[in-house]
């Protein structure tokens, strides 16, 4: 029996010496300088965590049977357009497979610029690397390029959905009033292309909106505006600084809508470490909650690398399962002379995913290769973020 | 008209702010004829300083973290007189000037690294008090910033007509070679200024983050060109100065932003800053030594 076990246990050190031989590296960039830092910190965290979950489950099945761990790398491209297309070709110009970001939308709408747009146009020499985007939420960049993937939540379905169950619940609600960070990418296209006309298509009416930049810090003007529009509902696209200083001067003015309705970055730690006790009730959807086993397994590895788990840091997490099943599913050889056929099978094995399998359910591709997770609405109550209603 | 008599005031109460900012960079500037960038940037590191107290005895009464930020903000003050003056040649005027803006970037990513970029409350004093004049209403935390800038600029005045430091920079600050013939330690009065300008600093960020309710990174940028601008406006140099402009730039700003949106708000105030350069170029309080 001793000699059995030794035999097992010596296979397994064995398999395990197997797998340390060959690589496969996964490089994620994001923002890890600058005032998104947390995005970037997070992301590689749950990289980080996944790798080491699937490595300890064997690695990646490579097409001539051994097993190859994952290597992570991260690098920053500091939430900026021309950093974050550098970042892109120093990693294509590496043995990386594919990578994982950007952050910023404002980073991914140039960088899947610079990619190839047709997959096998002779004529385009944009660059063929695949990009599987975990945080960038700005609707409608998948179809920039072929070699672009996304695994974001689709803002148009979550504020559809938001707005349709608060119609449906509140049918004596009316207005929607809009407050607007106007310098940034996601959180204007949230409310210009997206909250707005949701809104709109459930049955409300919008009552006006505010404007504001990302650093301003003085939202006086704006809440007297709100004030006035008297709305009853108020819809806040931006970011936590702003959101909380938003809030904060709506409470001055005595500002009390019926319902807040956040934008879906912002139900993160960020929020309620700015601003918990101004956000409560606030209503925002999103793509992740640990509600249930695999979702709770995924946040607490991932705290044991030092992130924490929110919806774009979980996508990340998505990704590298999504990825080993393709790399699997693909037979890719891992070998650095065939590093460019891998990458390629890599992009033809994301392309042919019409679902995905992510942390709360089956995540669908839409026709223009758009990501359409499962998600939930959550609410800001205490210092947590709780499930207020699962739509699905 | 109410709208525009409250944008008039909520800005002009915001001013203070930025005149607290203007004064550190206008002081730096009459005592050495350096511009310090990274003013802004260390005040708000002093603020961030300040939240140590919360966490050492959570629950501390926020003057504790105000006491911690000001101190703190003293210590930062130092630190950028030696890291970007004190060993580089003051003959050089690009040298230091790039070292503070290096010294800009090297505190605002600092703080960064510590925070992930987060937002952090910050607690504040009379948050919930707003004073009614009619239709009008006024911030109660904001006029607190706006007298502990008014008390800041006496102090300040005092100190330098009425005591010996304040003499001794004076005189460095009008001809520093001469006053080293007197016997004037110069080093000694150049670190003291940007002591006391940090100390300044200090508070002036923990004010700003308790009128903004949150620190973030976000706001040494926005505060280091504010604060330029309030400096140039009021006269480099000139303490009343800097308080006359904040409170004038954060009016026209908040008015601008009535009228023509957040959009182009800076627009204006950059056109304003411009108007001054060009027509009065040693700003409201020009000093009758720049004639010369």
């Amino acid at each position: 029996m001793k000699k059995l076990a030794l035999a097992v246990t010596l296979a397994f050190a064995a398999s395990g010496a197997l797998a340390q031989d060959k690589t496969i590296k996964i490089t994620g960039f994001g923002a890890k300088s600058g005032v998104v830092r947390s995005f970037g910190v997070n992301s590689e965290a749950a990289m980080l965590a996944a790798a080491d979950v699937i490595n300890k489950q064997g690695g990646i099945k490579l097409a001539d049977g051994s097993k190859a761990r994952i290597e992570v790398e991260f690098l920053d491209d500091r939430c900026n357009a021309e950093e974050g297309i550098s970042v892109i070709r120093r990693i294509a110009s590496t043995d990386a497979l594919v990578a994982i970001g950007p952050t910023c939308s404002n980073v991914a709408e140039p960088l899947f610029g610079i990619l190839q747009k047709k997959v096998g146009d002779a004529g385009d020499s944009g660059l063929q690397f695949p990009v599987f985007t975990d945080v960038a939420i700005k609707v409608g960049l998948a179809k920039i390029s072929e070699w672009a993937f996304r695994n974001v939540p689709n803002e148009m379905t979550m504020y559809n959905s938001v707005f349709y169950w608060l119609h449906q619940k509140y049918p004596n609600l009316k207005t929607v009033y809009g407050g607007v960070e106007e310098d940034f990418a996601h959180s204007r296209a949230t409310w210009h292309v997206v909250m707005k006309d949701r809104a709109q298509a459930s049955g409300f009416s919008i009552a006006g909106e505010s404007k504001w930049l990302l650093a301003d810090t003085n939202f006086a003007t704006q809440v007297r505006e709100m004030k006035k529009a008297n709305a009853d509902i108020i819809a806040i696209s931006a970011h936590p600084f702003s959101t909380c200083g938003v809030l904060r001067e709506m409470q001055r003015q005595g500002v009390k809508p019926k319902l807040l309705v956040g934008l879906t970055s912002s139900s993160s730690l960020e929020t309620l470490q700015g601003c918990a006790k101004q956000a409560q009730g606030i209503i925002i959807p999103t793509s992740f909650a640990p509600v249930n086993k695999e979702a709770r397994f995924a946040a607490e590895e991932t705290a044991k690398k030092k992130g924490a788990a929110d919806l774009h840091s979980m996508a990340a997490w998505e990704n590298m399962f999504i990825l080993k099943q393709v790399m699997e599913a693909e037979k890719i050889s891992g070998a650095k002379a065939n590093l460019q056929a891998d990458r390629r099978k890599i992009r033809d094995g994301l392309a042919k995913l019409a679902t995905t399998q992510g942390l709360l359910g089956v995540t669908k591709r839409d026709a223009e290769g758009e990501a359409d997770k499962p998600y939930l609405f959550v609410q800001a109550k205490g210092n947590d973020w709780v499930v207020l209603h699962n739509p699905l | 008209m109410l709208d525009f008599l409250q944008a008039v005031s909520d800005g002009v109460l915001f001013g203070a702010t930025y005149a607290l900012i203007g004064i550190g960079f206008t002081l730096v500037f009459g005592v050495m004829h350096k511009l310090n960038l990274a003013y802004a940037a260390a005040s708000v590191g002093g603020a961030y300083a300040g939240l140590l107290v919360l966490g050492v005895m959570a629950g501390a009464p926020p003057w504790l973290v105000f006491l911690c930020a000001f101190a703190a903000g003293g210590v930062l003050g130092y630190l950028v007189y030696l890291s970007c003056f004190h060993f580089i040649p003051l003959g050089s005027p690009l040298a230091t000037l790039m070292a503070t803006v290096g010294m800009l970037l090297l505190i605002d990513e600092v703080i960064v690294h510590f925070t992930n970029g987060m937002p952090l409350a910050y607690p504040a004093m009379f948050d919930d008090v707003m004073l009614r004049a009619g239709e009008l209403t006024l911030r109660g935390d904001l006029l607190l910033v706006f007298g502990i800038a008014v008390l800041c600029m006496v102090g300040l005045l005092l100190l330098l007509y009425r005591t010996r430091l304040g003499l001794a920079t004076r005189a460095v600050s009008q001809q520093s070679v001469a006053a080293q013939l007197c016997g004037i330690r110069v080093g000694l009065v150049n670190a003291m200024t940007f002591v006391i300008t940090g100390l300044l600093g200090g508070i002036a960020g923990a004010l700003i983050g308790a009128s903004v309710g949150a620190l973030s990174p976000l706001l040494t940028t926005p505060l280091t060109v504010k604060g330029l601008i309030v400096t140039v406006i009021g006269g480099l140099g000139s303490i009343p100065g800097a308080i006359i402009a904040g409170l004038l730039v954060g009016g026209f700003e908040n008015v601008f932003q009535l009228f023509r949106g957040v959009t182009e708000r800076d627009l204006y105030v950059m056109l304003l800053l411009f108007v001054f350069l060009v027509f009065r170029p040693g700003g409201l309080f020009e000093s009758k030594d720049d004639h010369h």
